[in-house]
């Protein structure tokens, strides 16, 4: 695992001079060092277990939130009943992770190494589990949540586009699966908040409408969209309403349409197109929802350069949202509203390169995370604190995670040209939201 | 850096035009059009479709008339004519998500080889530009003066960009490459039922390598006969 503090390579005086809110612009780790608790896991000989404690520990590791160490060879195969700790707090291990085989199932157990006492269990998994590798990410959340006071992001997937397909890959970079097998491309994949659908725009004969796909395959269109150019479709956090740009010969405005039955499961019908902007030649599109649903951040270029604005749900109030100086700040693209919405990320060109910023909605200032090549099209974990983007920092185009507390980086895809992902919710083993 | 063009004064007063003639369209289409549906999106499947509906409920309700109409029966009417429509719109969406490919099919020109070459030229674009260089608007004339003299002749515009702005961004600039072009088009007296415009982004680049050349290659609009001359 590579450690890259990518906040430390940006250079304050040419952030300055692309960006004009130089006051606001905040250049620094919010990580305190000493807060991540050393923890570890014992391993297992036997298959089951060793699948488990290595995609626990893996978990574990890819939460942030700790700082792991290798278990002493002799604890290797010790269920938690009969661990000697004394290994480990030589070590200075704080937690120690084991497995329990027990009558009703396979159990996480969580030891505080000083005092001996179990301070979590959790089911991992239990013969009946349908999805035993989402049922281990599940237990690794409940870990970090029992440890850290937060639930980790391992039982989530992210969706993306590879040669104008969509896939799907686990949080943990497995399971990389080809969702989409109709003919045509598509583009821009975008969760529903219950984690069991999702749209996207289809490139097919007669334009490019937004279709609403689950994962059984079923397919629908959102009607309003059968003719023209209809891109960067997004869900109220409710699942009510889909909010998507369409365009004309006089430009791109975003409209909302509202499932019948409230955006459930077993949604009805969309209704009809409802304009939110009314955009006299100039481009409106990337409408994203705060997660109380109050607002919608998007991306306009009605002040010429493409940048960030923000406007109610009902298309009131439309302002300026991130700061910028006509003429000198970038393309500003690919909003994303963070999962406790006091921060928007996404993509503005610095001298032409694309690089990933958070914007703090409250204070109105701004944090450059990346500064190396291209880095694009950010989205959140839903612990709001991982972002996902698409960067080339190796050469191709690839999924990269970056962990905004540590600045730790990790490599999600190793397939090239892979872009535009989307960070699900958190999901359960029955493939919904939890 | 500019990225749209200011379009002319004359194209502002069609397209509001346009908007206007829309709304009033769809106003006389159906009695309670939603107030928030913007004319933009309406499309000529679904007003055909309320069209034929409409058609099929006033056949319903001459019958109804010589037997003592009710207004039970023309609300029961009523609702039957929405839920074919929307049945009938729910069948065209579905049939064009059944398309196996984007790919449409090809559609003979019928015109000369010169005439089909300068139909077929490709116009180029500056960097995040949507506005016509002097080369573009003489490449252009050309069209314009084929597709007087072929009246029947129908053309897509598609819109195409480089890799280098954002992905999303690329297709909104793509379509303001098309409409664009298809403005100048109309601007010299082309109706403006013969010129579909679509955009593809980036999606689609004439020269996929990394270099300025193969970029400045990508920045175009592409031509391709939806109808032909003959």
């Amino acid at each position: 695992m590579k450690r890259v503090l990518v906040l430390a390579l940006l250079v304050p005086g040419g952030l300055r001079a692309q960006d004009s809110t130089q006051t606001g612009v905040r250049i620094g780790i919010t990580y305190a060092p000493g807060t991540r608790p050393a923890l570890s896991v014992v391993p297992y000989s036997a298959a089951l277990l060793d699948t488990a404690s290595t995609v626990l520990a893996r978990d574990l590791e890819q939460s942030d939130r700790f700082e792991m160490m290798s278990a002493p060879a002799a604890a290797r195969g010790q269920e938690a009943r009969n661990l000697d700790l004394r290994p480990f707090t030589a070590m200075g291990a704080a937690f120690v992770v084991t497995l329990s085989t027990e009558a009703d199932g396979v159990y996480a157990v969580v030891v505080d190494a000083r005092s001996g006492q179990q301070s979590a269990r959790t089911l991992l998994f239990d013969a009946g589990a349908r999805d035993r590798r989402l049922a281990v990410h599940r237990g690794a959340d409940e870990i970090v949540r029992a440890i850290a006071g937060q639930p980790g992001i391992a039982a989530t997937r992210v969706l993306f586009v590879r040669n104008g397909r969509i896939m799907r890959l686990d949080a943990d970079g497995a399971n990389a699966e080809l969702l989409h097998t109709a003919g045509w491309p598509a583009l821009s994949p975008a969760w529903h908040p219950d984690g069991r659908r999702f749209a996207y725009t289809a490139f097919v004969r007669s334009g490019q409408p937004i279709v609403v796909q689950d994962f059984g395959g079923r397919r629908e269109m959102v009607p309003g969209t059968d003719e023209g150019l209809n891109i960067t479709p997004s869900f109220s956090p409710d699942g009510r309403w889909i909010a998507y740009a369409h365009g004309t010969e006089a430009g791109m405005d975003i409209y909302l349409s509202e499932q019948a039955g409230g955006g459930g499961p077993e949604g009805g019908a969309w209704g009809p197109p409802q304009r939110l902007t009314a955009g006299r030649f100039a481009d409106n599109l990337s409408p994203v929802w705060s997660p109380d649903g109050s607002r919608i951040a998007f991306i306009s270029n009605r002040a010429r350069s493409p940048q960030l604005y923000v406007m109610s749900a009902d298309g009131t109030g439309q302002e300026v949202l991130a700061r910028f100086d006509f003429g000198a700040t970038g393309t500003t693209s690919a909003p994303a509203w963070s999962p406790d919405g006091s921060l928007i990320a996404f993509h503005r060109e610095v001298g032409g390169t694309p690089q990933v910023f958070v914007l703090d909605v409250a204070a109105r200032s701004l944090r450059q995370i990346t500064g190396a090549s291209r880095n694009e099209d950010p989205s959140w974990a839903p612990d709001g604190r991982h972002l996902v983007f698409v960067s080339s920092r190796t050469g191709p185009r690839e999924l990269w995670i970056v962990d905004l507390e540590t600045g730790r980086l990790r490599q999600l895809t190793r397939l090239g040209g892979t872009r535009l992902p989307a960070w699900s919710p958190r999901l359960s083993p029955s493939e919904g939201r939890e | 850096m500019t990225l749209s063009d200011t379009p002319s004064r004359a194209a502002r007063r069609r397209a509001g035009t346009f908007l206007i003639a829309a709304a009033l369209l769809l106003g006389a289409c159906s009695k309670a059009p939603p107030a928030s549906v913007a004319p933009a999106a309406a499309d000529s499947v679904a007003l055909r479709a309320r069209a034929d509906s409409l058609a099929s409920a006033r056949r319903h309700d001459s019958v109804t008339a010589s037997a003592r109409a009710d207004s039970l029966v023309r609300a029961r009417a009523d609702s039957l004519a929405r839920a074919a429509e929307a049945h009938r719109a729910d069948s065209v969406r579905a049939q064009i998500l059944r398309d196996s490919t984007d790919a449409a099919p090809g559609t003979a020109s019928g015109l000369d080889a010169g005439s089909e070459a300068a139909i077929a030229a490709t116009v180029s674009f500056e960097l995040d530009r949507s506005d016509l260089s002097a080369d573009a608007q003489r490449l252009l004339d050309r069209k314009v003066a084929i597709l007087r003299l072929s009246p029947r002749l129908e053309l897509q515009v598609e819109g195409h960009c480089d890799e280098r702005g954002p992905d999303e961004y690329n297709l909104a600039l793509g379509n303001r490459r098309a409409a664009s072009v298809k403005r100048y088009l109309v601007d010299h007296g082309i109706a403006d039922a013969r010129l579909t415009i679509i955009s593809y982004g980036e999606e689609r680049p004439a020269d996929p390598r990394p270099t300025e050349e193969a970029w400045a290659k990508n920045r175009r609009a592409e031509f391709r006969v939806t109808r032909g001359a003959r």
